[in-house]
């Protein structure tokens, strides 16, 4: 039967090979926006990481200026416990400039154990960070006040991180780092991935360093978690207490949850742009491929009579058309697989 | 002759009313969407409010220094670009302005996000805003760090409500009270190099702008006298560029260009990767996909109309017609097809363009159809009908006149 069938295909080849480059081309297009959107999916499933509900991002445009550094420890430290006592603030936490959802990067490469570890993210946070994020520890600890002092430099993982060093072993207590280091760091807790480019993007490994008493002088931003009531006015009110305390600096409020949605739509505004567009490529090559399909069956009309005479049924006769159609597609199916698996990349 | 061409292109196109529609679909919707694509593009780079003057303009927004592997990359200092510009000969006046920058203010327990941007004096000579209220601050505002400031429509309406005019009233942003001095109109966020909700002199920045580092967050635009004057203002700058020396040992090589428009847009920071080309390329790319399947499309749908007119060819060329008349033919019926299709993509993306106005996901642009956009329009048609029409047109001169006429 399918000899008979791809004898059939093959007499017709110069017309039905236009029909098959159609198919070819909008498969690669389907397999495209597919790939784009599990790629997608796969992200949107994994968890954020951590609690961004109620957690404002204070930007400080100029840190500080002084060449004391118990003055500046101090200055920050007066800063602290003034917005700590600010009825609405539950916890805060200095950190560096690549907080979640911003645009910020602070990048690194490692090679461990001959490994190339690349986009590797650097973050630098305070003991209160796992308070003020409501991390989910998954091994070990986050840093606390013992770890100022300390033989090896620490080092906080998060999951994606360990899967590329460690594998499933458990991380903590091993020493990370570059595999000709002679320091290398302790890591003392591993934390959730967070996904700090959005729900949609792939976050990338990160790794967390505690800050010290020098960190004051280029830390330039501070996380704050803010009970679920809190309004313009508790804003404005801590607007002011920073702006009065750090006259020399721009300072601006973001709340995270705006800030997600803004780098949420990075992704998800092309994502419906390229939907509409394959969707109405496929719509055009349909309509396209059941126009010819349709006027070449027409002219076979002859040769169907025949077989009807000679007392084929219906449904064979049906059946015999469908499977040309099927096996062209799915020749089309097979030639576009072995591209992409030739081309992946 | 083409009369007559007309006529049977009619005729065949209701002979079989399904194909047309086919085909006029694939057309109609190709072209709305490229159409859209086009007056998108156009739009952020064919709009020149506020830097009417685009002809006479270069803009310098970065200096990148390149060492063997250290890299820094990003805007201007105040000082470096004062300092330097302002030995040039060639430019009449240099606009020095920040990038926007966000901050807060409240007001009737209200927040309001509002966008801030330090510029000089001369950055309103060389800009043409315009003002529905008000003037510009000039000189010696600058000189004497007044706190004065300019303020977009939108930031007057989210601030003030809808009171009258408001020069003379005072704004507070960042913790600091300003007086308006003026009211520009809506710049959109796509014109990144002079968006901003309120404009303030550089003197009342809270950063240091007198530090004499090359990295800073500003940007220049040079204003020559006319036209002619822009080549040599950029050899003039690329000509200092090479004598200023680098900032410390870890870099050999300080790059700095005062570039046109287009070029400064696209720029991606690094010296190797030219943003014009990526843009160019990426967008050939995605037309010429896109293009693709409805042309594929269209190649199909009319070789099998013209094998069902197999019979009408087989007469013809019986009686003597050649075939390069069979293919003019062809050729002609075809671009009338096309050229309907496109008419009818034009009403379906100034539809679209509406709906999207409407919707409005980027505020304050105003998508519009022009003579550029119907003119590539009316391009893309002409292309589709030609390609689309030539293979098939070659297949059917081919016939073998007996062939055909048995049918």
């Amino acid at each position: 039967m399918f000899k008979h069938l791809f004898k059939l295909i093959w007499n017709k080849k110069k017309q039905n090979f236009l029909l098959m480059t159609e198919m070819l081309v909008s498969f690669m297009v389907l397999f495209a926006v597919f790939t784009l959107m599990v790629y997608y999916y796969d992200n949107y499933k994994k968890p954020m990481g951590f609690k961004y509900q109620d957690v404002w991002v204070i930007n400080i445009s100029n840190s500080y200026q002084t060449k004391n550094t118990d003055s500046l420890d101090l200055y920050y430290e007066t800063l602290r416990k003034t917005i700590k006592a600010l009825p609405q603030v539950k916890e805060l936490s200095f950190v560096s400039g690549n907080v979640p959802f911003s645009k910020r990067i602070n990048q690194s490469g490692l090679t461990f154990k001959g490994k190339h570890i690349d986009h590797l993210n650097n973050f630098t946070a305070e003991d209160s960070y796992k308070e003020t994020m409501n991390l989910g520890v998954l091994e070990g600890r986050w840093y606390n006040k013992s770890d100022a002092v300390s033989k090896y430099k620490l080092v906080v993982i998060d999951a994606d991180l360990k899967e590329a060093t460690f594998g499933k072993e458990p991380a903590v207590g091993k020493l990370l780092g570059n595999d000709d280091d002679k320091n290398k760091m302790k890591v003392i807790g591993v934390i959730q991935t967070i996904k700090r480019n959005g729900d949609y993007m792939t976050a990338g490994p990160g790794f967390y360093f505690r800050a010290d008493t020098g960190s004051f002088r280029w830390l330039d931003k501070i996380l704050v978690r803010v009970s679920p009531g809190a309004d313009a006015a508790f804003e404005g009110k801590l607007y002011k207490t920073m702006a009065g305390y750090m006259k020399n600096s721009n300072i601006e409020i973001e709340h995270l949850t705006n800030k997600l949605k803004d780098a949420n739509y990075f992704a998800v505004i092309p994502m419906i742009v390229l939907s509409i567009v394959s969707c109405f490529l496929v719509i055009n090559v349909a309509l396209g491929l059941f126009g010819v399909l349709w006027y070449n069956i027409n002219k076979r009309k002859g040769e169907i009579g025949l077989r009807r005479a000679i007392g084929a049924s219906g449904n064979s006769v049906s059946s015999q058309l469908v499977m040309e159609s099927m096996i062209l597609a799915t020749l089309s199916l097979i030639i576009g697989s072995f591209l992409l698996y030739n081309f992946r990349c | 002759m083409l009369k007559n061409y007309l006529k049977i292109a009619i005729a065949v196109l209701r002979r079989r009313k399904f194909f047309t529609f086919i085909s006029l679909f694939g057309i109609s919707f190709t072209l709305t969407i490229l159409m859209v694509l086009t007056a998108f593009i156009d739009k952020v780079i064919g709009d020149n409010y506020p830097d009417k003057k685009r002809d006479r303009l270069l803009y310098i927004n970065r200096i990148e220094q390149k060492g063997k592997d250290d890299m820094t990359s990003g805007p201007l200092s105040y000082y470096f670009l004062s300092h330097y510009t302002g030995m040039m000969k060639t430019p009449v006046k240099v606009a020095i302005s920040s990038g926007f920058s966000g901050t807060n203010t409240y007001v009737n327990n209200k927040k309001i996000a509002v966008n801030y941007k330090y510029t000089n004096a001369d950055y309103w000579d060389v800009m043409d805003y315009d003002f529905t209220e008000g003037k510009p601050f000039n000189k010696q505002q600058v000189d004497n760090a007044d706190h004065v400031a300019i303020i977009s429509e939108d930031m007057k309406k989210q601030y003030f409500g809808d009171a009258g005019p408001v020069v003379g009233k005072y704004i507070e942003a960042d913790n600091v009270n300003y007086r308006v001095l003026g009211v520009v109109k809506n710049v959109p966020l796509t014109s990144y190099m002079f968006f901003s909700d309120i404009y303030l002199p550089y003197t009342v920045s809270k950063a240091d702008y007198k530090g004499k580092g090359y990295g800073g967050g500003y940007m220049g635009v040079l204003m020559g006298a006319s036209k002619d004057d822009v080549p040599k203002m950029q050899a003039e700058y690329e000509n200092l560029m090479k004598r200023v020396p680098v900032e410390s040992k870890n870099y050999q090589h300080l790059y700095s260009h005062a570039n046109t428009f287009v070029r400064s847009y696209v720029d991606t920071g690094n010296e190797d990767s030219s943003g014009v080309f990526i843009v160019i390329t990426a967008i050939s790319i995605f037309v010429f996909i896109f293009m693709l399947l409805p042309t594929l499309n269209l190649v199909n749908i009319n070789i099998t109309r013209i094998m069902e007119r197999s019979s009408e060819i087989g007469v013809r060329k019986a009686f003597g017609a050649s075939s390069q008349t069979l293919v003019y033919q062809f050729i002609v019926e075809n671009l009338i097809l096309t050229l309907l299709g496109g008419i009818i993509g034009t009403l379906l993306s100034a539809i679209a363009l509406c709906g999207i106005n409407s919707v409005n996901p980027i505020a304050n642009l105003q998508l519009s159809i022009n003579f550029t956009v119907l003119f590539i329009a009316l391009l893309v048609c002409l292309v589709f009908g030609f390609l689309s029409g030539v293979y098939p047109a070659w297949r059917m001169s081919k016939l073998n006149v007996v062939t055909a006429l048995k049918g």
